[in-house]
């Protein structure tokens, strides 16, 4: 089925093109619409981190070496995952217009979309890089094991848009699938090791990391950012195995959900 | 692939399921397990087979709900058929009042998307947007959102990206009844030139010297089903005696 679609993308030449320009629009209307624009973007995760910052290394005294930086990678790639998830459940509403009058594959919303997002998160990366390397003190600087990033996040974002999928499809059928959502992402958040030192996380928790597939995408993160290591790769196959399994089911839902979008909504 | 085929549709039908109340939440559908909604099917469209050559320009009359839009919308893909199959070779574009535009983006934004999801790339798109802004004449406010337009120059935008940009295979779903007379008049001259010439149109409209002109057959409908599909003469006689 993927195999078909990719044939499918590739065949016509102008879909990459599509997939591009969707998604810079899509960027352009979130950032360029307030009067801070893009600076937003890149002043909101270095709120969020003075906020856990203060809370956990100045109040609840963690002591976690370089703890800015350990929460910078954490949050702009938990950033990433609930923009492509809370942010896209209405996806087909908000869309509409683009499926309802012509046969274009409604995946394509969906990438373009996760692309746009994925065009902020870069932003964020770069401002990591800087900070790490500039700004940290206990900075271990940058390292070849870094790439592996590369492949941390395409774990991410192909889990992203496989939850996409599912929940937007479901909010056909069920309309307060946001309210739970909600619930459910700050159960993932606060049982991530977005602010715990990782030694309790696991103490607590065994095998949670297994368990819950955003959390093992930051510990490896941080493992070839942080700590010049090649990442866990028994983690990163449940990562992928989760990823590509809520991928397929998320196929399926918009095989058979999806199609009847444009009736229902 | 290439058979001079441009939709084929076999024993194709719709029902539509209207619930009385909304039962779209997971607390309504939680607390009424076992007390299911009442529910209203309408049939919109009963089965039907029909096939349309490459090139061609179909009319479809009929009175007010009796499934032409329902038609063109199973046809162009946006609605999934309840039985039987459709196969659309190349890619659709339906237009009626509103046809696919955000309102949230420009003028300029939205003709470049269209463009793209009609399957133009951004270059032929660069071609063509002068022609498709001056045909709409809106010259002036290419940078103002969709929103702040009025219906009239939405309704031009629309029909002049159509008509520029244009798909495989077109539906355009009562679309001389947008605009002033001056731009209805330059709607109905871009038909009378070589415009449809290789294009596969199907044209629904209540306005029979439109269909009479410039449709080699035409599909009357009734009651969600199609009575008649062939001559044009013969539907607009069908057409005329149902109304009476």
């Amino acid at each position: 089925m993927i195999l078909k679609i990719l044939n499918d993308w590739l065949g016509r030449s102008n879909k990459v093109e599509r997939l591009w320009l969707l998604a810079k629009i899509e960027f352009k209307l979130r950032y360029y619409e307030n009067k801070l624009g893009l600076f937003w973007a890149l002043l909101k995760p270095l709120l969020d981190i003075f906020i856990y910052y203060v809370v956990f290394q100045i109040v609840i005294k963690q002591n976690i070496p370089a703890f800015a930086s350990y929460l910078f990678i954490g949050l702009i790639l938990w950033n990433f995952f609930v923009e492509s998830t809370t942010g896209t459940i209405q996806i087909l509403n908000t869309k509409k217009y683009l499926y309802e009058y012509s046969n274009m594959n409604k995946i394509e919303i969906y990438v373009s979309t996760l692309l746009s997002n994925a065009i902020g998160f870069f932003f964020n990366f770069i401002m990591f890089l800087i900070f790490y390397t500039f700004l940290e003190k206990e900075s271990t600087g940058l390292s070849l094991y870094n790439f592996w990033i590369l492949a941390v996040f395409l774990n991410l974002f192909i889990l992203s848009l496989g939850t996409s999928l599912i929940l937007s499809t479901l909010y056909i059928v069920a309309k307060d699938i946001s309210q739970i959502w909600i619930v459910i992402t700050s159960f993932l958040f606060f049982l991530s090791p977005i602010f715990f030192k990782l030694s309790t996380f696991k103490e607590a928790l065994p095998s949670f990391d297994y368990g819950n597939p955003i959390a093992g995408i930051i510990i490896n993160a941080r493992r070839v950012m942080m700590e010049h290591q090649d990442p866990d790769f028994q983690l990163m196959g449940f990562n992928y195995a989760y990823a590509i399994f809520l991928l397929l089911v998320g196929l399926i839902f918009l095989n058979r959900l999806g199609s009847k979008a444009a009736e229902k909504l | 692939m290439d058979n001079g085929i441009a939709i084929t549709a076999k024993n194709i039908s719709k029902t539509f399921h209207i619930s009385e109340d909304s039962h779209n939440t997971v607390k309504h559908r939680l607390f009424n397990l076992f007390n299911p909604p009442k529910r209203k099917d309408i049939p919109a469209l009963k089965i039907t087979s029909l096939e349309i050559k490459k090139g061609e320009c179909i009319g479809l009359i009929g009175r007010n709900g009796c499934g032409k839009t329902t038609l063109t919308k199973v046809l162009a893909g946006v609605y999934p058929t309840d039985t039987g199959y459709i196969k659309i070779n190349g890619s659709t574009m339906l237009m009626n009042l509103g046809v696919g535009m955000s309102q949230e983006l420009t003028a300029r934004e939205n003709i470049y998307v269209s463009g793209s999801v009609l399957g133009l790339k951004i270059k032929e798109m660069d071609k063509l947007f002068d022609e498709i802004v001056d045909f709409a004449e809106i010259r002036n406010f290419i940078d103002t959102k969709v929103k702040f337009f009025s219906s009239g120059m939405m309704a031009r935008l629309a029909f002049s990206i159509a008509v520029n940009a244009g798909a495989d295979i077109m539906f355009l779903d009562e679309i001389f009844s947008v605009g002033d007379m001056k731009f209805q008049e330059k709607a109905i001259k871009v038909f009378a030139s070589s415009w449809i010439e290789g294009k596969t149109v199907v044209l629904v409209s209540h306005g029979m010297p439109v269909i009479k002109t410039y449709c080699s057959r035409t599909a009357f409908m009734k009651d969600g089903q199609i009575e008649f599909f062939g001559e044009t003469d013969r539907a607009i006689e069908l057409y005329t005696a149902d109304n009476q």
